[in-house]
This record gives structure tokens, sequence and C-alpha cells, in this order.
């Protein structure tokens, strides 16, 4: 009865610790059914999904960077120039595939020079990318003197449109989780993200090629945020160079959220999806509830407070386990 | 390396007087500074370019345009670098009056021209304005709205950022001038969208979702009126819902051609710029000593659209 009992013990602290974050996810969704009955339908998961994937998208690209030990400041910023200048080849142009692939040459060129700063100069990937922020919103604003772009037509398609009856970023999302999902589990790129953001000096010793992960992570992040600024400005429907202000951190909320690590070394892009969905959930709950907009402000706040306790508790449980397990093996090696 | 990045720092140095927008040397003109409340905000950036572009047509002013970043202590530092520059006028676009006020009275303690617009900072000895009525702006919607919203209407608003002072007098004016008179009007949703587009339309999603009936949308600009009508232009169900908002931008004037919105209150930036410019003549001249001036706010709908349009188009917004 007595291992009966210790065997339930252990699989529920097995499924708490490797699914927490799906946990809390019934919770909120069973919590918001029962406030509003609007919440668990067909039309609302689709509009939520709609709502999240640009953010999300950013934050795939976050959790990337952060299981290496980095992180991303400017991708709102980048999100807007490359989305201001692929609305403005399309009106120039009328090609959708160009328009696309400007978006994604655009950020993956901020990008490559948030690596070079980061390897090359060593400058911290927080202050790099801070400066890569302030340039990037300055470079869509000079280039559209302030104003927004108008009548962008069937550039829409993207952040508009359906595919069957998915609405089309959602596919996109679906499409860049899998990517991410199978580039941080079943890739050798993937696995030196982890080993680097774990501990870079034994990464370096194992002898992974540190500087050439952590460009490519960018690179990697840079396609995440083109793609991210066609769909949103193909969803608003406008060039709008200031646009998605401090989406980034919405990005970096969910991701950390999600389960990923700032101490770097540990992330999931499923973590990152359900800390989206935490966030979206939320946001929209509060909105049909028509929760004051201040209050929503706190109970955001609160929730990433929380996220990043529970995150320092769980990274203290893992280095006093792993301790233990050190001291086992020593004591059974001494014995 | 070291030797590179000096030569990097170096280079980025000497190309900033290029681009430099300080204080120019002495030509004879009057200088004036603008510092605008945000180059990132697009009325504001509208604002700033009517403003050079009405420069051009005065041979004796030349006009030097600063970027307060949405921030009051850089506005305020803007304000205090131009006093020390010894500009002959500055003209203040508040980002918060009142905590531009001590700086905008600095001004003029210095004995230098100031001008206060969108938002004036009203009651300064000595400083002129010129500016646009929000309460006003808000109130010729409002007023065309009692009419045209039905009985026991469903509404939703969407609010500028706490705190601004055109934000908070258009909300005022829409409770004094409809909600007050009409207490049949359900508000079934109001939050901030803080100017923009992407929030507005994401508010808009979810009121939706709890929503079979919204009759009206009532904005307090018009890129969150677009936003939340970017959300239901394409469903049945919000066929002939009525749409308000403030500014008279580019896409207002041809979402209210198209039929999806109902009207809005021009604050043209080219009439606040003509004015702004005339003003600061008058008094770097002497012809005046103090000058406050509103423009007219007039309603924008489908009986005069094109002209707006054309407006628009003229200016190369279209």
């Amino acid at each position: 009865m007595k291992l009966n009992s210790e065997k339930l013990n252990h699989s529920w602290n097995t499924i708490k610790n490797k699914y927490s974050i799906l946990l809390v996810l019934v919770f909120l969704i069973a919590v918001s059914t029962l406030i509003n009955p609007n919440f668990l339908t067909g039309a609302n998961m689709s509009n939520v999904s709609r709502q999240i994937a640009v953010t999300t998208i950013l934050a795939f690209g976050e959790t990337i960077l952060i299981i290496c030990g980095m992180l991303d400041l400017s991708s709102g910023s980048v999100l807007s120039l490359s989305g201001v200048l692929s609305v403005s080849v399309f009106k120039m142009t009328g090609s959708l595939p160009l328009a696309f692939f400007t978006a994604i040459f655009v950020a993956v060129f901020c990008n490559l020079i948030n690596a070079l700063m980061v390897t090359r100069f060593k400058a911290p990937p927080f202050i790099a990318t801070l400066a890569m922020q302030a340039m990037a919103r300055g470079a869509a604003l000079l280039y559209t003197k302030g104003q927004n772009i108008y009548q962008i037509e069937e550039y829409t398609v993207f952040g508009q449109g359906f595919i069957g009856f998915i609405p089309t970023p959602v596919v996109f999302l679906i499409i860049l989780f899998v990517a991410t999902w199978y580039i941080l589990n079943h890739t050798r790129f993937g696995r030196s993200l982890f080993a680097i953001g774990g501990n870079e000096e034994a990464a370096i010793a194992s002898g992974i090629n540190v500087n050439r992960n952590k460009v490519l992570a960018f690179v990697v992040n840079g396609v995440l945020v083109g793609i991210a600024g066609v769909l949103f400005m193909s969803r608003v429907n406008s060039g709008l160079p200031n646009g998605a202000i401090n989406y980034e951190f919405h990005a970096l909320t969910s991701s950390i959220i999600g389960g990923t690590s700032f101490s770097g070394g540990v992330g999931t892009a499923g973590g990152t999806v359900a800390g989206a969905f935490i966030v979206g959930f939320l946001n929209n709950i509060m909105n049909l509830a028509n929760v004051n907009s201040y209050l929503q402000q706190i109970v955001r706040g609160a929730i990433i407070a929380l996220a990043v306790i529970y995150d320092i508790r769980s990274k203290s449980k893992r280095d006093l386990k792993k301790l233990g397990n050190i001291t086992e093996k020593k004591d059974k090696a001494d014995s | 390396m070291k030797k590179i990045m000096l030569a990097l720092l170096a280079l980025s140095l000497m190309c900033v007087p290029a681009f430099a927008n300080g204080q120019a040397e002495d030509d004879g003109t009057y200088k004036v500074a603008y510092i605008a409340r945000a180059q990132a905000d697009s009325f504001a950036a509208w604002l700033a370019n009517a403003v050079m572009e009405e420069a051009d047509k005065y041979d004796d002013i030349s006009v030097k345009v600063f970027d307060g970043q949405a921030s009051d202590d850089r506005v305020n530092s803007l304000i205090e670098n131009a006093i020390v520059n010894k500009f002959d006028a500055i003209i203040i676009q508040p980002n918060n009056g009142e905590s531009q006020r001590p700086y905008a009275e600095k001004v003029v303690d210095a004995g230098i021209i100031c001008i206060t617009t969108n938002a004036r900072i009203a009651g300064i000895p000595g400083a002129s304005s010129v500016d646009a009525d929000p309460y006003e702006q808000a109130a010729v919607n409002a007023r065309v709205a009692i009419q045209q919203i039905p009985e026991n209407a469903n509404v939703v608003v969407l609010k500028g950022p706490p705190g601004n002072f055109h934000a908070d007098e258009r909300r005022v004016s829409w409770e004094k001038e409809f909600f007050a008179k009409r207490p049949d009007v359900t508000i079934v949703g109001e939050q901030i969208a803080n100017w923009n587009k992407d929030e507005a339309m994401a508010l808009m999603e979810d009121w939706v979702q709890s929503n079979d009936r919204i009759d009206a949308i009532i904005a307090m600009n018009d890129n969150m009126c677009a936003g939340a009508l970017e959300v239901v232009k394409d469903n049945a169900k919000f066929d002939g819902i009525l749409a308000y908002g403030v500014d008279g931008t580019a896409e207002a004037t041809l979402l209210i051609k198209d039929g999806l919105m109902t009207s809005t209150c021009l604050q043209s930036a080219y009439a606040l710029a003509e004015n702004l410019l005339s003003t600061s003549h008058k008094l770097l001249t002497g012809a005046e000593s103090q000058i406050d001036i509103d423009i007219d706010c007039p309603l924008v709908n489908m009986e005069n659209v094109d002209e707006y349009i054309e407006m628009h188009k003229r200016a190369g917004a279209l």
C-alpha cells in the first residue's frame, strides 16, 4: 500500500515537473470557460491563435537565443523595419514573393549585425540588440517619415487569409513551431545551443564552434522576425513604422512563462507555445470580461513575476539534484 | 581591432554634423526650434513634416525639428538645450502639458518666444498657442451620433493613452455630449488601445466574440477606429456598424469613402502648421506680442469626404 502511494507520488511529481505549464494552461482554460461561456468556442480559439501568432513566432526566436545564453531586444523594431520595407516593395512591384523575401532579407541582415556585435566585438547581447532596437526603429521612421503606408491590397493575404478553415497566420505558426521543435531536438545545431547555454566554456572545451552557432542562432531569429513582420503588416492592413512597439517583451514573456530559463540551456518550442497561449488566453478572458485596463497590466506583471520565481526555484532544485547525484557517485566511488 | 573600432567611432562622430539638427550658424534668419512630442506618433510626425514644409515658404525663418521620443524627460531636456542655444522662438508640442509647463515658463523667462501646440499649455503669461480643441473634436462627432446611434445600442469605446490631454478631453467630451444624453446606450467594452491600430484590433476581436451585437465603435482617434473596423469589415453580422474617430487621417477618409466609417473630425496638421508659422512670424517681427489660435474642427463624413481625400492626395499621403 505504502509502495503504491510512493509510486503515485513519484508519478505525480514527474507529471508536475514535466508538464506543469500544460497543467497551468488547462486550469486557465477551465476557469475562463466558467467565467465566460463564449471563451471555449471554436471561433474564439481561432481568434486567440490569430492574435498570438506574431508574438509566438517572435518568441520562437527568443527561445532559441535564450537557450544559448543570449536574447533579442530588437525584434519588435526589426519587425517594423522589415515589415514597412516589405510593404513598400510590394507597392512598388506588386510581387508578393519579392515582398515576402525582402522582409526576411532585412531582418536577417539586422540580426547579422547583432551577431557581429556579439561574437566579433564581444558586446553583451542585451546591449547589442538594444542598440539595434533604436537603429531599426529609427530607420523605419526615417524611411516612412513617420507616416503609415496605406492601400496595401493583396498583401493582406498573409495575415488575413485562410487556408481551409485555418487562418493563414496560424498555418505559419504551426509550420514554424514544427521547424523550431525539429531544430532544437533533432539537429546538431540545436544540441549545440543547449550546450552553449548550459556552460559555454564546457561547450568550447568539447569542440563546439560557439561563435558560428551564435551567428546561426541570430540568422534563424532573423528569418522568424522577417516572417512575423510580413504577418503583422498584413494583419493590420498597413505599413506601420511605429507598429509592434514592445513586442520583444511580449515574446520574451511567452518564452519565459513557457519554461525557457534566462540562465540558458533550458527551453522548448512546446513550452513557448503554451506560454504564448497562457498570455493570449489571459488577455482574451480579461477583455471578454471587460476587466479594467489598469488591472489587466497588474495581472500580466504578476504572472511574469510568478513564472520567473518558479523558474528560479526549479533551477535551484535541479542544481541540488545534480549536486546530490555527484555526491552520491563520489561516495560510492570512495567506498 | 582597437584601431578599427577607433576608426569606426571617429567616422561616426564625423558623420554627426552631416545629419546635425541643432542650431545652425547665423545666416540672418530667425531660428525656430520645433520640439515634437514623438516622431514615432503618426500624427506628431505628420505635424512635424507639415511644419517643415510650411517653413519653406518663409525666407526669414529656419526651423529645426527635435524628437521628444514620447518622453517627458527628453522633451524637457530639448527645451533646455534650445534655450541654451539661443533660438529666437521655441515651439513645444508637449508630451504631457503639466510636465512641460515649468520648462515653457523658463523659455518665456529667458526672453525667447514660446508657442505651445497640440495640446496647448494654457495660462503661461507671455506664451502663445496654436491648437485644436480636443473637446470640440470629439463633440462634433458625438452631436451627430446622438441622432445616428439606434435606441438601446451596444457600443465599444477605444481610448488613448491615460494622462494624455487630448485622449482624456475627447473621452470627457463623449461622456458629456453623448452618454449623458443617451442613457439607453450600453458600453459593452471600453479599453485603452494607446492610439494604436494593432491594439485596437486585438480588443475588437475579443469584443466580437462576447457580443452578438455591437452597433457603434467610438474611438478617440482614427488609427484605433481603423483597427476595430479591420476586424468587422467582412463580417456580415456587423454590417452597418457605425464608427467614429478623430484626426481625419488619409486612411480614415478612405474608410469613410468606402462606407465603412461614419465620421471623423479633421485635426489638420496643415492648418496647425500654417498657423504655427504665421504666429511665429508675427511674434518674431514684433507685429504682435501674444496670440492664441484654435483651428477649426470640421466634421468629415460621406458628404464632404472627397475634398479631404483630395487634400491628402495633394500632400502625397495617398
